[in-house]
């Protein structure tokens, strides 16, 4: 029996029996490779689950947003390590209790998906700890090594080249997990922070602002990456943030649901050598 | 001859520290550099990174942000939180190509009143030799002068 069957046949179990209220999984898309949510409530319908190595979204964003757990009811959603993590952070911010979430784990190698036993986020914690400070794929860290290189006049045309082709569509914050606020900074006018209009000091502003937001909270599921319309290299710029929380702060996010937040906690003796 | 570039500094500082140190340099009769725009706050936990954009897309050529020592806090906490903060929000202004040279951090406390003076003087000085912050300026002009937006 393959993963699909296998899952598809839990699923039903978990709704037949009461357990969950909602499954969240692949299904169908547009094209074959194309993947999108499904959202399955009774065991009649599992056959919509797919699961396959097209399924790469990080499911986890849907839990927040529309007060989906608000009812104290448990929901099961199909998970990789990347969206485990997320659940960690959500959970750390007090967004949603993990003890409602049934993970239907894996993680997809040599193109197939493979099973992760874990329905906790808590029993993931050893394979976190095996992924921390996982890096770049080589083509990216190929493009990273060569931004660190540039000097900061050059680094800034890169990057005012890259945000000048950004149309502001707010996708990367829809589909990121993390960005689960009611009012977005960027939406926010009185006072105005960014620029709304999408002109290349606007996105600037935007896109350094959206990669704080995430700084030590990204978990490099790639959403944001993915589904920007003009192909901003968003990871480049999420990933920089991820390896200073590490390096600097020993944070890698998600480790777990008491997880301080790298930037909502503090040492007394944070390195502080910039400061004069 | 056109006049020789002088640049503007915006200074986001705590009110009971730094705030209080610029005080004391003006009754002490210290002089500093006019070239300093100061912004009071009431503790550096308060200074969003959104301030150090903002004073960038408003002209500025330079920005400090500076607060109490560590353990001299008003609120106990704040400058402790807001250190972390910059730690990050370096990292990625450095990364976006925005100078390290433009955005500089201090603590200056209520007695340092010679200590703020020598730092906006030494800061104006750096600024004035790098000149004004163009790159980042011109993008602001683009808006200005282009109706379509
Ligand atoms: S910032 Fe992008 S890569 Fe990071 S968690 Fe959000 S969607 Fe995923
Ligand atoms: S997805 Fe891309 S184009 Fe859309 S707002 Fe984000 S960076 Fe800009």
């Amino acid at each position: 029996m393959g993963l699909q069957e296998q899952y598809r046949k839990e699923a039903a179990e978990l709704l037949s029996s009461g357990e969950v209220k909602l499954v969240i999984g692949y299904g169908e898309g547009t094209t074959a490779d194309r993947r999108r949510p499904v959202f399955v409530r009774s065991a009649e319908l599992v056959s919509r689950l797919v699961l396959d190595a097209s399924g790469v979204a990080n499911l986890s964003a849907y839990l927040v947003p529309e007060g989906l757990l608000s009812d104290g009811k448990k929901v099961a959603v199909f998970l990789k390590p990347d969206g485990v993590r997320s659940i960690n952070i959500l959970a750390a911010e007090a967004q949603l209790d993990p003890g409602q979430v049934v993970i239907l784990g894996f993680d997809i190698e040599g193109g197939q998906p493979t099973p992760l036993p874990g329905r906790k986020a808590s029993d993931y914690a050893p394979l976190i700890e095996s992924l921390k400070g996982s890096g770049l794929s080589p083509e990216l860290q190929a493009e990273a090594d060569r931004l660190e290189q540039m000097g900061a006049a050059e680094r800034f045309e890169y990057w005012k080249e890259q945000f000048s082709k950004c149309i502001k569509c707010y996708a990367c914050r829809q589909v990121c997990p993390m960005c689960y606020c009611r009012r977005c900074i960027v939406d926010v006018n009185q006072p105005q922070w960014i620029n709304t209009s999408s002109h290349t000091l606007g996105n600037f502003e935007w896109n350094i602002i959206r990669a704080f937001h995430l700084a030590g909270r990204c978990v490099a599921c790639g959403g944001c990456d993915r589904s920007c319309p003009v192909n901003i290299p968003l990871r480049l710029i999420n990933h920089r943030m991820a390896k200073e929380a590490l390096d600097t702060f020993g944070h890698y996010a998600g480790e777990s649901a008491d997880q301080k937040p790298v930037l909502a906690t503090f040492r007394q003796d944070d390195p502080e050598t910039f400061i004069l | 001859m056109s006049e020789p570039f002088e640049p503007k500094i915006v200074a986001f500082v705590c009110t009971y520290c730094t705030y209080a140190g610029a005080d004391l340099a003006g009754t002490s009769r210290m002089k500093y550099a006019p070239n300093v725009r100061i912004v009071r706050l009431p503790c550096t936990g308060r200074i969003s990174p959104m301030f150090i954009l903002k004073a960038l897309q408003k002209g500025a050529d330079g920005v400090l942000v500076s607060g109490c020592h560590p353990g001299d806090c008003h609120f106990a906490q704040g400058n402790y939180h807001a250190r972390r903060r910059w730690t990050v929000f370096r990292a990625l202004l450095a990364f976006t190509g925005i100078p390290e040279e433009r955005v500089k951090f201090s603590w200056v406390s209520a007695a340092e009143g010679a200590k703020f003076t020598e730092l906006i003087n030494g800061i104006t000085d750096s600024i004035r030799a790098l000149g004004p912050f163009e790159q980042y300026q011109e993008l602001q002009k683009v808006i200005e002068t282009q109706s379509t937006y």
